[in-house]
Order: structure tokens, then C-alpha cells, then sequence
């Protein structure tokens, strides 16, 4: 019984990631559309797009990183 | 996880050991080679590289900070990108221990805060950390060490995720391969299955981390220098 319930909190943990990806792809949308409307400034677009998308994963990666330390210390 | 093992250590000593050993057998070609010859080969390879970072270095801040600048964003990528494909040489993979990522982020963040003393002077400088009255002191001080913690948490989670789904797909996988008769011992399956996941999990990964880790670098830092015309 604890074990599932220690196994569902991890599992909740990770929820928080759908919502990081969605935003994500926006991230990757957001740059194509405007690369497409202005090619030249393609280079400062890429480096901006990879700044934001690392940024917001930090969000994705605190919540991976909480269902790790649940599963290896609460689970251990 | 997050102690030291000796795996981790001797790790870590041998990418230090190729990274020497690279650096100066790149120096003693650099230094045979002829300003009027084509270049080709390694010669190539560490221009390119060292003219990409350096453009990139350049872009965001000054010609004085990037003499200084490159080296170390060049060395901290090498370093990185190496210590992530470790996994492939069967090594320990440095940058899935926390006190790793942590030391190469506290490196950048002194840099940040050098550099941010320097260009606005001594006493700008810690009168910026009571901006904009004195008790807003303890809001700097969390603001700083928020950007420390993401930048080693992001490369520390990306690395030990990618590792920890790597050793669950194998077993996964040879659990499965025992159901085939007679070979069923040799992990046949993970064989076929697995290179295609290390090259997502290991290099490329592995590459967009050390480059996202040097581009938040040297954004960070650009962004504490005066703004040039």
C-alpha cells in the first residue's frame, strides 16, 4: 500500500511536464513562424528560441528531479 | 547520486587526462602549422570551433571581456560534452553527480558576478545588492542563487534522466529477450534496440546540454555588462 502510494506521488510529480511541453513546442511554433517572416534574423531567433525553451524545461526538470528523490529516498 | 564514488572519480581523471592530452597535441600542430597553408584535418576542426565560439562570445558581450571570455566557454564545453558521452565508453558519466554540475555552475556564477563588479565599479556594485531599498537584500541574495541552482540542476537532470531511462529500457529489454528460446541469456533485443536511443540519449542530448549550458553562460554575463553602441 505505501509503496503505491509512493509510486502515484512520483507519478503526480511528472504531470507538471505535459504542460512544460505544450509551452515548449510553442517555443519551437512561435520561432518558425518568425524565421519564416524574416529569414535574416534567423541566427538571433535560434539562439533566443534554444534560451527560452532551456529556461521553461527547468520547470519539467525540478519536477522529475522531486519524483526521483521520491522514488530513491521515500521508496528506498 | 550525490556523494562521490571512486567510479565517478576516476571518471572524471580520465576525461581530465584526454582533454590534456588532446590540448596539447592540438598545440604542438598549431604551432608546426604555416599561416599560408591550407588548413584541413584537426587544424580545421579547432578553428571552426574556436571561431563559432568566439563569435558567439562576441555577440553578446565586449572584445575585451571575449579574450578572456572564449577560453573558458570553449574548455567548459569540451569538458561538458565529453563528460555527458562518457556513458559510451563505459565510464561513469560525471555530469549525473550533483557536486559535479554544481561546481561547474558556482564557476559561472563567480564569473557573473566578477564581471558585474567590474564593469559598474566597487560601490555600484554592492549598493546593487539593496536595490532598490536594504531589506530587498535577502530577495537578491534567493535571485542569485536561483540562477546557480537552475544552471547546474538543468544539465544534473537532463544527464541523470536520460541515464536512468537508458538502464530501465534495458532491463526492460532483456527481460523481454528471455522469453526467446536458446539465446534467450544474451540480451539480443537491447542490441538492436539501444544504439538508437544512445544516440538521442548520450550525443545528442549530451551536445545540446553543453551548448545550452555555454549559451546561458554567456548570456548571463553579457547581460551584467554596460550596453555598447
Amino acid at each position: 500500500m505505501e509503496k503505491a502510494l509512493i509510486a502515484f506521488a512520483a507519478a503526480l510529480c511528472v504531470v507538471a511536464g505535459c504542460i512544460t511541453g505544450l509551452m515548449e513546442g510553442k517555443v519551437a511554433i512561435t520561432a518558425v513562424d518568425n524565421v519564416g517572416k524574416n529569414p535574416d534574423a534567423a541566427d538571433k531567433i535560434q539562439s533566443m528560441a534554444i534560451i527560452g525553451a532551456a529556461i521553461s524545461e527547468t520547470c519539467a526538470i525540478y519536477c522529475l528531479l522531486v519524483a526521483f528523490l521520491i522514488i530513491f529516498i521515500l521508496g528506498a | 547520486m550525490l556523494g562521490l564514488q571512486v567510479t565517478t572519480l576516476f571518471s572524471i581523471l580520465v576525461i581530465t587526462a584526454v582533454i590534456i592530452i588532446f590540448l596539447v597535441f592540438v598545440n604542438r600542430k598549431l604551432t608546426r602549422f604555416d599561416p599560408m597553408d591550407e588548413p584541413k584535418g584537426i587544424v580545421l576542426l579547432m578553428m571552426v570551433a574556436v571561431q563559432m565560439i568566439d563569435g558567439m562570445v562576441r555577440d553578446k558581450t565586449n572584445d575585451k571581456v571575449a579574450k578572456y571570455l572564449t577560453p573558458y566557454i570553449l574548455s567548459v564545453a569540451l569538458y561538458i560534452f565529453l563528460a555527458n558521452i562518457a556513458g559510451l565508453f563505459s565510464l561513469d558519466t560525471p555530469t549525473s553527480n550533483y557536486s559535479v554540475t554544481l561546481v561547474l555552475a558556482a564557476v559561472t556564477c563567480v564569473l557573473i558576478e566578477v564581471y558585474s563588479a567590474k564593469a559598474k565599479g566597487s560601490k555600484a556594485y554592492i549598493k546593487g545588492w539593496f536595490e532598490p531599498f536594504a531589506p530587498f537584500v535577502v530577495l537578491n541574495i534567493f535571485s542569485k542563487l536561483s540562477t546557480l541552482l537552475s544552471l547546474s540542476l538543468r544539465l544534473f537532470g537532463n544527464i541523470l534522466s536520460g541515464g536512468i531511462l537508458m538502464s530501465v529500457i534495458y532491463q526492460m529489454l532483456a527481460s523481454v529477450s528471455k522469453m526467446i528460446p536458446l539465446i534467450g541469456d544474451f540480451n539480443i533485443l537491447g542490441v538492436m534496440v539501444a544504439p538508437v536511443l544512445h544516440f538521442y540519449f548520450d550525443l545528442f542530448s549530451g551536445l545540446m546540454q553543453a551548448f545550452i549550458f555555454i549559451t546561458l553562460s554567456i548570456s548571463f554575463i553579457g547581460k551584467e555588462l554596460p550596453k555598447e553602441e
